[in-house]
């Protein structure tokens, strides 16, 4: 079985700032990996290294096999990858739909057909009666699905979700993991970066704690859960906190 | 619960954008009646002024294609104006290739101009983008003002008024009101092809968000030098009649910054990013300058640029998205209940 997403000794460096040092995984087709670590453990550098914001200091990134290290945002969404932003980036000018047919033109180049795609990706997602509303009058909520709804209408093989929990209600947060739970089941391979916990660890197929820009531990959520490493990681956040 | 559906639905209309794509009966409206003005030789006393309006409106259309739909603000677009008219003329005085072959010529020119200044600019945004299109322009005009073997120098260049439609040089100033409105349908249907096509949603998408775009699988820096080839090419189209029309030419004017805040003043008013509104924009504010400059020009100097900087304030003041939006809010809110 040949990785989806193979992470190879990548790292990245800010200055005298190692933000992610040697970080290796692979993500198996099917995979619904989540991404831990405390504040500043380097979730987002290491995100955007896979997402093709900026190149890795270092170290290779390779998808399907082939390698993709440097590669521009706009070519990683060309091969498969989809992502969502932390803080939603929603053409404001636009209504919803045709924040979604942008996506959808990756896959279906005709307007009909990119109109029928975002639809279809509207009312997966609940987003059916805010269809023409202007994206500047969404609600956070609203925002956050938006932003998943883009990432899926470009038909990816792996979608990295960036803290699509962050600002939720309890409700929203149920119903966002219900929708990504189901992803896996159509095919989309999902890395999932968050911070609100209960809810990845519930759902996540396998975790990936990563601690001052390194691996510190891989496995089952519940394993990772008693993991020494982990437990120390966090208590030493919330220690820094009090 | 059961209320906020009709909430929200009265939030949107009065709010909302227009549909993209709807052509209003309006528009029909008033393009129809541009055509039946021609036809019908309305006012021959104004048929300049008419020229001119249709001319402007078609040059707005084509900056607002760059700084409406991409977002590229620029004040620069005097710079392919004038490599349109350049071009087609010393390609008529030198070569003796009619302007009818030279306007494409031109266009091309300019579309390349404009596609090197977005390359070169692809890192800046907003009013850092702004300045440099200034200089950039200003760039083009010194070369113009000092290279007197090809274009003339501060003397320019003057096409000889012998009426020749070979030549592009027309015998009445009716068919020039039928050349300068040809030119505003074409450059309308584009803006209309723009909204309703990819490309067009493209620009949209860098405009509004080009982190996101990037995300979505556009190159940003591809589609902004597309989007400013196609502007630049429409602009220098409009140069090129500008100089058929005019027969002569000298970089003070043609490449002036003057004229460049002109381009993006029509579509300010009018509406950015609609078809409609930089036609509006032009349909008031050409007429009005020119009523101005020759009523007040003798009596006062620069009293008429005055009370139209003033108008301009009022404008961008009271209806900030331009005179289309203002209709538009109009129109909602008649239908309001």
């Amino acid at each position: 079985m040949s990785a989806l997403l193979q992470v190879q000794g990548v790292s990245r460096t800010f200055g005298p700032t190692r933000a992610v040092d040697n970080v290796s995984f692979a993500v198996q087709p099917g995979e619904l990996l989540g991404l831990i670590g405390p504040n500043g453990a380097g979730k987002s550098t290491l995100f955007n290294l896979i997402a093709g914001v900026m190149p890795p200091s270092g170290g290779k990134i390779a998808v399907d096999g082939t390698d993709v290290t440097g590669w521009k945002s706009y070519d990683m969404a060309r091969a498969g990858v989809a992502r969502t932003f932390q803080i939603p980036k929603p053409y404001r000018q636009l209504s919803v739909i045709e924040n979604v047919m942008i996506s959808a033109f990756l896959r279906e180049r005709s307007m009909g057909r990119a109109r029928e795609l975002a639809d279809l990706t509207l009312s997966d997602l609940g987003l059916a009666s805010y269809r023409d509303r202007p994206a500047s009058e969404l609600t956070v909520g609203l925002l956050k699905r938006l932003e998943v709804a883009r990432a899926l209408a470009m038909r990816p093989k792996l979608v990295l979700f960036d803290e699509i929990m962050a600002g939720l209600t309890p409700t929203e947060v149920g119903a966002m993991t219900e929708i990504v739970a189901r992803l896996p089941a159509r095919g989309i391979t999902v890395i999932w970066v968050e911070h609100v916990l209960y809810a990845i660890m519930k759902t996540a197929t396998r975790m990936v704690v990563i601690n001052r820009g390194c691996v510190i531990a891989e496995g089952a959520p519940a394993t990772v859960a008693r993991d020494p490493a982990v437990v120390k990681a966090y208590l030493g956040e919330e220690m820094q906190l009090a | 619960m059961t209320a906020t559906p009709a909430k929200t639905s009265r939030l949107w209309r009065i709010s909302g954008m227009p549909r993209r794509g709807q052509i209003s009966w309006f528009e029909v409206i008033l393009l129809a009646g541009c055509i039946v003005w021609v036809a019908f030789n309305f006012a021959p006393a104004l048929q300049d002024v008419v020229v001119l309006s249709f001319l402007f409106a078609g040059l707005a259309l084509a900056w607002n294609i760059a700084g409406g739909c991409a977002g590229l603000i620029s004040f620069g677009h005097a710079a392919f104006f004038g490599i349109g008219a350049y071009t087609s003329t010393i390609l008529f005085q030198s070569y003796n290739v009619t302007p009818w072959l030279g306007v494409f010529v031109g266009a091309a020119a300019a579309a390349i101009a404009g596609a090197v200044l977005s390359l070169i600019c692809a890192r800046l945004k907003g009013p850092f983008f702004i300045l440099s299109s200034l200089a950039f322009a200003e760039v083009v005009r010194i070369i113009a003002l000092n290279w007197p073997s090809v274009t003339g120098g501060a003397e320019g260049l003057s096409i000889p008024p012998v009426p020749d439609l070979a030549n592009m040089v027309l015998g009445s100033k009716t068919a020039y009101e039928v050349l300068t409105l040809v030119y505003l349908l074409l450059a309308y249907m584009i803006t209309r092809w723009l909204e309703a096509s990819r490309f067009g949603f493209y620009l949209f998408a860098i405009r509004d968000n080009d982190d996101a775009a990037a995300a979505a699988g556009i190159n940003p820096l591809m589609v902004r030098s597309s989007a400013m080839a196609l502007s630049a090419a429409l602009t220098g189209v409009g140069g090129t009649l500008f100089a058929q029309y005019f027969l002569y030419l000298d970089p003070t004017y043609v490449i002036s910054p003057e004229l460049s805040f002109q381009f993006a003043l029509l579509p300010a008013v009018g509406g950015l990013g609609t078809a409609v509104g930089p036609i509006l924009g032009s349909f008031l504010i050409t007429p009005l300058s020119e009523l101005l400059r020759t009523n007040l020009g003798n009596a006062a100097a620069g009293l008429h640029l005055v009370i139209y900087s003033a108008g301009l304030i009022v404008v961008m003041l009271y209806f900030p998205s331009g005179i289309a939006g203002a209709l538009e809010k109009l129109k909602l809110r008649r239908r309001r209940p």
